[in-house]
């Protein structure tokens, strides 16, 4: 398939892109010619060992980073830098300490003068899709990680973004409230039937959540496999234990896992 | 001290076990053993009545030991008690038109504080937000923060006279110079995952100023104002020294002529209340102003 057959039918085109970060002396190359394309509304993430250089290559996407080699292609316009159309979800607290909870969820779109979507009910849309809706008028500050973090996606998804890109949204959240988000990740991915990349390092997430994993090798990152589990895409699967109890999960957990092993020896 | 502990424990059958839980409710409470705290103790929380009550007792010490040491042995004119100091104070403002000059001095301060900050709290968020205006204005602000302000008073006093320009001027170059240095930092302290992510919202460069950069630093800007208001106050008598007639500064010199130790007392005692004022009116203003951060 040509590139520009595949430019034509996918959202996402990362292009034989790499990285190479130059200090004054020495310059280390993070990424090496990785290339994947993310079909509309479907999941696609970024797995691999720590090093792999899969944030790097998502901050690419989002336009925080500009690729030294290769290119990156969002329905055919190319990626110059951040914009609206992806918005991103950090690892660390990113809700506004002065705004709140609904506040935050609204700034992207008080940002882009969007006061149709703002009159529309779109803020409170979201609030509800994440469960803050109680939690509405609360300071950021009042709230446990995992609502901080519910709080960055529905801001996220309220800007309406083609495509959402999230660097490890649930590492700081301990394994309790990690799955409980990852559940309700999946279930307002569904709903809103999202274009989503995603970087972590979790397996299980990676298989409940991705249509498509890209699975990196380290120093440099290189796309060393594609897998595209079956989850996401079976209704059946709602919970954690779902998953779990699936026939094919415990040898594709086993695979991956074999992976990251092979990986983490270099 | 050595209680056998045994002695209160369950026995650890598998039946107790299961009924650990009952069995610990149906006995008597049990008082925790005699742990002893410290006074001087590391982070130790002070409630709201001993707080005011230490303040109010390191004050008493200080003017009942001033008070002692004024009064024992010879009256000493040098040296006069508190009660003289309040006496001369009461004297000052109600026959020799004192409140004249402390007004005085106010509009000094204010003016030369506002004029200093409507300066350095833009240049200052300049330099903090972007690295290129800190490169360019940074080494010239470090070397004027080490130029001491009062060697400027013979130029400014050929530049500008004896008038009032010229001690608004001395209080404005005692504190913009490190203003500026601080508003800067305080801005660079703004998460750069805020700004990233403003920046994956579409903000423009403007916006993500106004909405992400201004806000996450303001509170840390107005601490700082309050910290160098306290700093104006201490260039005060400096700058109310050469070619004043009124302020406070004024006063206490012409005291210091006349030996009028009492009355320059009285002036230092007014710029410490006037100064305090200031201080809670800009805790006042913070707490009005971010209510996020209150009681945390």
């Amino acid at each position: 398939m040509s590139v520009a057959e595949q430019l034509d039918m996918s959202s996402l085109l990362v292009d034989r892109v790499g990285k190479t970060f130059s200090a004054r002396r020495s310059s280390v190359v993070a990424v090496e010619s990785v290339s994947f394309t993310v079909p509309p509304r479907e999941v696609c993430i970024l797995l691999g060992p720590s090093g792999c250089g899969k944030s790097t290559v998502l901050r690419m996407i989002a336009g925080l980073e500009i690729p030294t080699s290769g290119r990156i292609t969002l329905s055919g316009r190319p990626v110059l830098g951040p914009a609206r159309e992806r918005g991103m979800v950090f690892q660390g607290y990113t809700s506004f300490p002065w705004l709140t909870v609904r506040q935050n969820v609204a700034y992207g779109l008080k940002l882009n003068g969007d006061f149709g979507a703002l009159r529309e009910g779109t803020v409170d849309h979201f609030l509800e899709s994440v469960g803050l809706t109680r939690f509405a008028n609360a300071w950021p500050h009042e709230l446990s990680g995992g609502m901080r973090q519910r709080v960055a996606l529905a801001r996220a998804l309220a800007a309406t973004p083609e495509l959402l890109l999230m660097d490890e949204p649930f590492g700081a959240l301990d394994a309790e409230t990690r799955w409980q988000m990852q559940e309700l990740l999946l279930k307002v991915i569904r709903k809103e039937r999202m274009t989503v990349v995603m970087v972590t390092h979790d397996v299980e997430e990676a298989l409940l959540l991705g249509d498509q994993i890209v699975f990196l090798s380290s120093h440099p990152g290189r796309v060393r496999t594609i897998i595209n589990p079956p989850f996401k895409t079976d209704s059946a699967i709602r919970t954690r234990e779902d998953l779990r109890a699936h026939p094919r999960y415990a040898e594709m957990e086993r695979d991956i896992l074999q992976m990251m092993r092979e990986e983490g020896k270099h | 001290m050595s209680q056998p502990v045994q002695s209160q424990a369950v026995p650890m059958t598998p039946d107790a076990n299961a009924t650990t839980a009952d069995s610990s409710a149906a006995m008597p409470p049990l008082s925790p053993w005699p742990v002893k705290v410290r006074w001087f103790e590391f982070k130790h929380p002070v409630s709201a009545l001993s707080k005011v009550w230490l303040g109010v007792a390191a004050w008493l010490v200080f003017l009942l030991g001033w008070h002692y040491a004024a009064t024992s042995g010879d009256a000493n004119p040098l040296f006069p008690s508190p009660l003289a100091v309040l006496d001369a104070l009461w004297t000052l403002f109600a026959e020799r038109g004192f409140a004249s000059d402390v007004l005085a001095s106010l509009k000094r301060i204010l003016i030369s504080f506002f004029l200093a900050c409507s300066i350095a709290i833009p240049l200052g968020i300049l330099m903090g937000a972007f690295p290129r205006v800190e490169s360019a204005f940074g080494p010239l602000v470090s070397a004027f923060r080490y130029l001491p302000a009062p060697a400027f008073i013979p130029l400014l006093l050929m530049w500008l006279g004896t008038g009032d320009t010229q001690k608004i001027a001395l209080l404005m170059l005692g504190v913009i110079w490190f203003l500026i240095t601080l508003v800067c930092d305080n801005v660079k302290q703004t998460p750069v995952d805020f700004i990233e992510t403003a920046k994956t919202l579409g903000g423009s460069r403007r916006k993500i100023l106004w909405t992400v950069v201004v806000p996450a630093s303001l509170p840390n800007i107005v601490i700082t104002c309050r910290q160098m208001l306290a700093v104006s106050w201490t260039y005060l008598v400096i700058a109310e020294i050469v070619a004043a007639t009124d302020g406070i500064g004024a006063m206490i010199m012409r005291a210091r002529r006349f030996v009028n130790v009492d009355d320059i007392m009285a002036g230092i005692l007014v710029i410490g209340i006037l100064g305090l004022v200031c201080d809670l009116l800009f805790r006042g203003l913070y707490w009005l102003m971010f209510p996020y951060l209150r009681r945390r």
